[in-house]
């Protein structure tokens, strides 16, 4: 008896994933516990392994396509087996919204690229390519249409350099012919014809599609955002427009954390478990000063304020798929030890695409530590993680030449912190003081070893 | 131009002088004695209801215009109501001796006129015919209406028939005598020989005169009354209207029976005021009315002026007029004088009399006069007028009830049914003719002489060799009218053709040649110059049943009929409730090389108007057979003809235009010339610049185009221009009409809508210029030439390679020229 795959649900929030990788293709073998396909979330990446053995029967959604959870996925079955009446029934349960014929459970490949999702990319569509001042005329923007012509790159010869239809048969008779099923596909997905193609006589074939621009050829791919990216550019994009961030740089004499890092790594040698980093201690220097200035760990709503009794810390995270900010719960009740842990765990997960998505809400964080001394920047001004009132950037740590006392100078390691706050829910008296705060603990953190 | 009437200098250069012989003003004196022997108790009495009951049915519509209900029941009638209160003896006395086949035209102020000649009617008409007409009547909606819970007689059922549908009508009810789509100003019923009254001032006086000459060529009884007012004596179509009534031809050329006057009666209603010009003293300088008929004939239209307070005194009157047109001595003049009351309108203040003027007036009022007359003569009793005015009272009242029931009469639901007023602008029938008789001919087809040369003729321009004949030997467009037309002489007994130069001359581009020899004068005739009344009489010919081909000898004359052409003849119809038809095909010939009032294409113009038929055939074979459709339609049509082309021969149609019958429906456009590369569409004359144009284009550029004839441009079906502007992908329009306005830029609008995704550019017009047509010498500057057809393709459409211009199509100069004005 076949099996339907379902898109798995993963979090409260999440209401589709991505496919991003399958491992198995149609008609593969498949037993228990192997990878069937990779998919992702807005925030996270996960694979989903097979619960039964069989043969992968059919598979509906193409790498790179966004499934609905609880959707069907594909279907583990026996060789040969009937899975129409399946396919039927489960239709029947199911909330298929946006299925065309045939029938439900059909393949969504090639043929469902029509959603809006592509339409931004369709050379074809000349009120892109032909923006400006040149006009394309109605008939020249069909013909181009149905012969999958983009239109970029057209020289017109109407009146006023319109595109006009001759333009357009014009470049037809240019371009290699195509077969039938490439102009299908070409039109339906955006795709261009190479120069030459692989058929008879140059033919274009549906394979020798790109959907690279031949007057830039090879320049550049188009790639569809993942689900991610999306999210991380609106994010950015709302917290810069919707609040009033500014950024105050101040610097830390790092004598003191450099001399602890110094400690740990040789108690290390001799079996201290934990690797205390300089990021673990600015961490810990910044639950110590928000204790202190509460208002900082806080969430501005716009006509009030949520300001924590904890510190729930969150922690930017460079991963393969893009920055994430899984957060540290009651990370001001944790030793320097378990805070270094704990922050390692949750890094570890995002970086594998194991993390709870609910981690990585920016509404889980009270504040936000984000590092990027270890890559050597002076100075950067981070980006709020709304609702939060603030975020820490942590920059790396150059000498600076300080008064010794006694009208001596000498050259002393400094570490630059750059905190960026909303200024509708802190001035700029008040986030200086908490800045400087952050130093004050930096410079006199004392850890046991 | 008769060769039978010898102009002798001698005689004409003679001295002399003119008299006149006196016109009688108010010389009626009979006292009340002397008619009891011509009228009964009976007669007597039923003056005074008809006269009341006007009276009462004005001042309903009166407080209801000024206090919004009438007796307790509240109505807001927002349309108009032009009152008569005051003149209803001059109505009354000019209804009492006429029978239903005496028709009446009116004015906008003639409720009274159309329920007296109603009364009288009823009182004529026996039982049976009265109820014959009532059921025939839309199907016996209104009958059935009025009928519901009474139990009097036939004839008091005819009178709430006649008082419901009038009113019914006023109120624009879809139950009112003609669905409510006339209206007060326009009403009327004619079973009861009440015709349409007019909301143009003087709209019936020429209108009139077209039902009389009806009834005169076509022997029909009765004569025809025109009730108009006196201020519409100043207007041109009126004075028109008179001097083609009293056309010497009428008594001097008409042969046989035809010879003598036309049988009308121009009524001028004298109350004295045009809106609040006083005519007597102010706005004219007749100082009487009748003194009009001593400048008009010899016989000085045997004008009188009547004392219309009196209604004995206007009956009078009507009887010995109505004898001297048995005698066949039309047309007569009346000055029927009376006074209104009420004002041009009930929002009139009456600023222009005074108080003391219209008491004085209401002192001599002419019911309370006549019941004076009545009391004292021992006619009646007051109790006995009292009576019969109670009487009125209730029904009237009732009636009033009755018609603003909008279950009872509900107005036309276009929301349902949107489209009802759109079915009713035509009526699309096909008749042969349009009565069963003999068509009164001079000799057999075969022989007229006209027949006899295009027999000799070739039907198609070119020989088996493609080589044209000559332009004598060719069957030219002239021809094809030609054909078309005196097939209809032959066929239709009611048909008739006037215009200028249209008898003898064979009209002024030779169409009618041959007609002369096949017609007798009462059929084929020329009018005076006077384009108001030759398409005004053929709209009152039409509308009594005959068919008419009235002429305008050039195109630019079309401004002389500016009212009749827009405002009578395409209203009729539809404003009728589709009572009447209006089978008038007007021949309208646009000029060439004779300057600005001469050359002008004004099909924009007719094109514009709601009701009208537009054509516009540009070869013979499509002249012959849309003349025969139009004729053979039921619709008016306006019919261009170019003079252009008249001589023109067939180049299209293969096997040249066929001998016999045949029609090209109104509103099917002709590709002329099949292409693939752009699309010229052409309206009349033009299509031969617009293939000279694609000729060139062939040779020169290699584009092959495919040229239309629109043939028609209302009606006007777009589907072959599409199917020809998905192929090509462009279109260029074309026509002598000058640009701004021009019917073209519709056709292009449409096109845009219809064919958007498959233009390879927008449309373009290419029409005249905005200017006064020049001398001929200058006409390629104003007139569309092949040459602009292509520059505005290179410009506007698709450049073509090595093309030069020599006219300024650019954005620039288009801006320019409208900035401009030009």
């Amino acid at each position: 008896m076949a099996e339907l795959v379902i898109m798995p649900k993963q979090g409260q929030s999440v209401e589709s994933c991505i496919i991003t990788e399958w491992h198995k293709k149609k008609g593969d073998k498949v037993s228990v516990g192997d990878i069937l396909f990779a998919y992702e979330t807005d925030k996270a990446s996960f694979e989903e392994e097979a619960k039964v053995e069989g043969v992968l029967l059919e598979v509906f959604y193409e790498e790179g396509y966004e499934v609905p959870v609880l959707e069907n996925v594909c279907v583990i079955g026996e060789e040969g087996e009937d899975i129409s009446a399946l396919l039927a029934t489960a239709g029947a349960v199911e909330k298929k919204e946006e299925v065309d014929e045939p029938a439900v459970g059909s393949s969504h490949l090639a043929e469902d690229n029509s959603g809006k999702g592509v339409e931004s990319q369709q050379p074809v569509d000349g009120s892109e390519t032909a923006g400006g001042k040149k006009g394309v005329s109605p008939r020249a923007r069909n013909i181009a249409a149905k012969e999958a012509l983009p239109l970029d790159g057209i020289k017109g010869t109407g009146p006023k350099g319109r595109v006009i239809a001759r333009d357009v048969e014009q470049a037809l008779e240019n371009r290699p012919k195509l077969t039938g099923l490439a102009k299908e596909i070409a039109r339906e997905e955006g795709l261009n014809a190479p120069v030459e193609g692989t058929g008879p006589a140059g033919t274009v074939k549906a394979s020798d599609l790109t959907s690279i621009n031949p007057v830039y050829a090879g320049d550049f791919e188009i790639k569809p955002l993942s689900n991610m990216r999306k999210l991380i550019a609106k994010a950015m994009h709302a917290s810069l427009q919707n609040s009033a961030q500014l950024t105050h740089h101040l610097g830390a004499d790092a004598r003191n954390v450099l001399a602890i890092r110094q400690k740990v790594k040789k108690a290390m040698e001799e079996g201290y478990p934990t690797n205390i980093t300089i990021n673990d201690m600015v961490c810990m220097a910044v639950i110590k000063a928000l204790k202190k200035f509460p208002q900082a760990n806080s969430h501005f709503l716009g006509d009030s304020m949520k300001i924590f009794n904890k510190v729930h810390l969150g922690l930017a995270v460079d991963t393969d798929r893009g920055l994430m900010v899984p957060v540290v719960k009651n990370a001001d009740d944790l030793s320097i030890q378990g805070l270094s842990n704990q922050m390692k765990e949750v890094a570890n997960a995002c970086r594998t695409g194991s993390i709870d998505p609910d981690l990585l809400a920016a509404e889980a964080a009270s504040f936000t530590v984000s590092n990027l001394g270890n890559y050597g920047v002076e100075m950067f001004t981070p980006v709020i993680n709304l609702p939060q009132s603030a975020i820490l950037g942590v920059n790396t740590i150059i000498p600076r030449p300080k008064d010794l006392g006694g009208g001596v100078y000498g050259f002393v390691p400094y570490m630059g912190l750059s905190l960026t706050y909303d200024h509708r829910a802190l001035d700029g008296g008040e986030a200086t003081r908490f800045l400087k705060q952050i130093a004050i603990e930096l410079e006199t953190l004392e850890i046991e070893i | 131009m008769p060769k039978s009437q010898f102009i002798d200098p001698k005689e004409a250069r003679k001295a002399g002088q003119l008299t006149f012989e006196p016109i009688p003003v108010n010389q009626y004196s009979k006292t009340i004695e002397e008619e009891k022997k011509n009228f009964s108790k009976d007669d007597f009495l039923r003056i005074y209801h008809d006269m009341s009951l006007i009276r009462e049915f004005e001042t309903m519509l009166n407080l209801i215009k000024t206090t919004g209900g009438y007796k307790g029941v509240e109505y807001n009638h927002p349309g108009p109501a032009h009152l008569s209160i005051g003149q209803e003896a001059a109505a009354v006395g000019m209804a009492y001796n006429l029978t239903v086949d005496d028709f009446i035209f009116g004015s906008h102020r003639s409720h009274g006129e159309i329920l007296a000649k109603g009364l009288s009617a009823i009182q004529k008409l026996d039982d049976s015919q009265l109820e014959l007409v009532m059921e025939d009547f839309f199907g016996g909606v209104i009958y059935n209406i009025v009928k519901k819970n009474f139990s009097g007689d036939i004839k008091a059922l005819a009178k709430r028939f006649l008082i419901y549908g009038t009113l019914a009508e006023i109120f624009a009810r879809e139950t009112g005598f003609n669905k409510g789509l006339g209206g007060s100003m326009h009403a009327f019923f004619t079973p009861f020989g009440v015709y349409p009254n007019n909301a143009i001032v003087g709209g019936s006086g020429d209108i009139a005169v077209g039902a009389a000459l009806y009834k005169k060529v076509n022997r029909k009884p009765g004569i025809v009354v025109a009730n108009i007012g006196d201020a519409s004596m100043a207007t041109g179509p009126v004075w028109e209207g008179l001097m083609f009534s009293a056309m010497d031809q009428f008594k001097q050329l008409w042969e046989g029976d035809m010879k003598g006057g036309l049988p009308i009666i121009i009524t001028i209603m004298n109350n004295q005021y045009g809106m609040g010009g006083q005519t007597a003293g102010e706005t004219m300088g007749y100082k009487i009315a009748a003194r009009i008929g001593a400048g008009v004939n010899p016989e000085q239209m045997h004008a009188e002026r009547v004392d219309g307070y009196n209604p004995l005194a206007v009956i009078d009157a009507y009887k010995r007029k109505q004898k001297i047109l048995e005698e066949k001595k039309g047309p007569v003049l009346l000055d029927v004088l009376t006074y209104r009351y009420s004002g041009h309108s009930p929002s009139d203040a009456s600023s222009y009399r005074t108080k003391e003027e219209i008491e004085a007036w209401e002192k001599q009022d002419c019911i309370l006069g006549y019941e004076k007359q009545l009391i004292d003569g021992g006619i009646a009793t007051k109790a006995e007028l009292e009576a019969i005015k109670e009487e009125i009272d209730e029904l009237i009242l009732e009636m009033f009830k009755l018609s603003i029931d909008d279950e009872i009469s509900p107005r036309m639901d276009l929301e349902k049914q949107p489209e009802l007023i759109g079915d009713m602008m035509f009526s699309n029938e096909s008749v042969d003719r349009m009565e069963e008789r003999e068509p009164e001919v001079l000799m057999p087809l075969e022989e007229n002489p006209r027949v006899k040369q295009i027999a000799r003729k070739e039907r198609f321009a070119f020989d088996k060799d493609g080589k044209p004949f000559s332009k004598m030997k060719q069957y030219q467009l002239r021809d094809g009218l030609f054909e078309a037309i005196i097939d209809r002489f032959y066929k239709d007994p009611t048909m008739i053709a006037y215009g200028e130069e249209n008898r003898d001359w064979g009209g002024a581009f030779a169409v009618y040649r041959g007609l002369t020899e096949a017609l007798p004068y009462h059929r084929l005739f020329n009018s005076p110059i006077a384009e108001a009344a030759i398409v005004g009489t053929a709209i009152g010919y039409a509308m009594c049943g005959g068919r008419v081909v009235p002429e305008i000898m050039y195109c630019d004359f079309l401004g002389r009929s500016g009212d009749e052409v827009f405002n009578q003849l395409p209203k009729w119809q539809a404003m009728s409730g589709n009572v009447l038809k209006m089978h008038v095909v007007i021949r309208v010939s646009v000029g060439s090389k004779y300057g600005a009032q001469h050359s002008q294409d004004w099909t924009s113009l007719v094109a514009h108007i709601p009701g009208l038929k537009v054509v516009f055939p540009a070869t013979p074979y499509d002249a012959k057979g849309l003349m025969n459709a139009a004729l053979q339609g039921t619709d008016p049509v306006i019919f261009f003809e170019s003079q252009r082309i008249y001589d023109v021969g067939e180049m299209f149609h293969e096997g040249g235009v066929p001998e016999g019958y045949y029609e090209i429906p109104l509103g099917e456009p002709d590709i002329k010339r099949e292409g693939k590369d752009v699309t010229i569409l052409s309206i009349g004359a033009t299509l031969y610049r617009a293939l000279d144009a694609a000729k060139e284009l062939e040779e020169k550029y290699g584009m092959s185009a495919e040229v239309i004839d629109a043939r028609s441009l209302v009606p006007f079906n777009y589907e072959p221009v599409i199917e020809s502007v998905k192929k090509t992908g462009r279109i260029i329009l074309t026509s002598d009409a000058s640009a701004r306005g021009s019917f073209l830029n519709d056709m292009a609008r449409n096109i845009s809508e219809l064919a958007f995704d498959y233009l390879d550019a927008p449309p373009v017009i290419v029409g005249s210029r905005n200017w006064i047509t020049p001398a001929f010498e200058l006409e390629d500057s104003f007139f569309p030439q092949p040459h602009w057809i292509i520059d505005a393709i290179h410009e506007k459409i698709v450049p073509l390679q090595g093309h030069v211009v020599k006219t300024n199509f650019t954005d620039a100069e288009q801006i320019r020229r409208n900035k401009m004005g030009v």
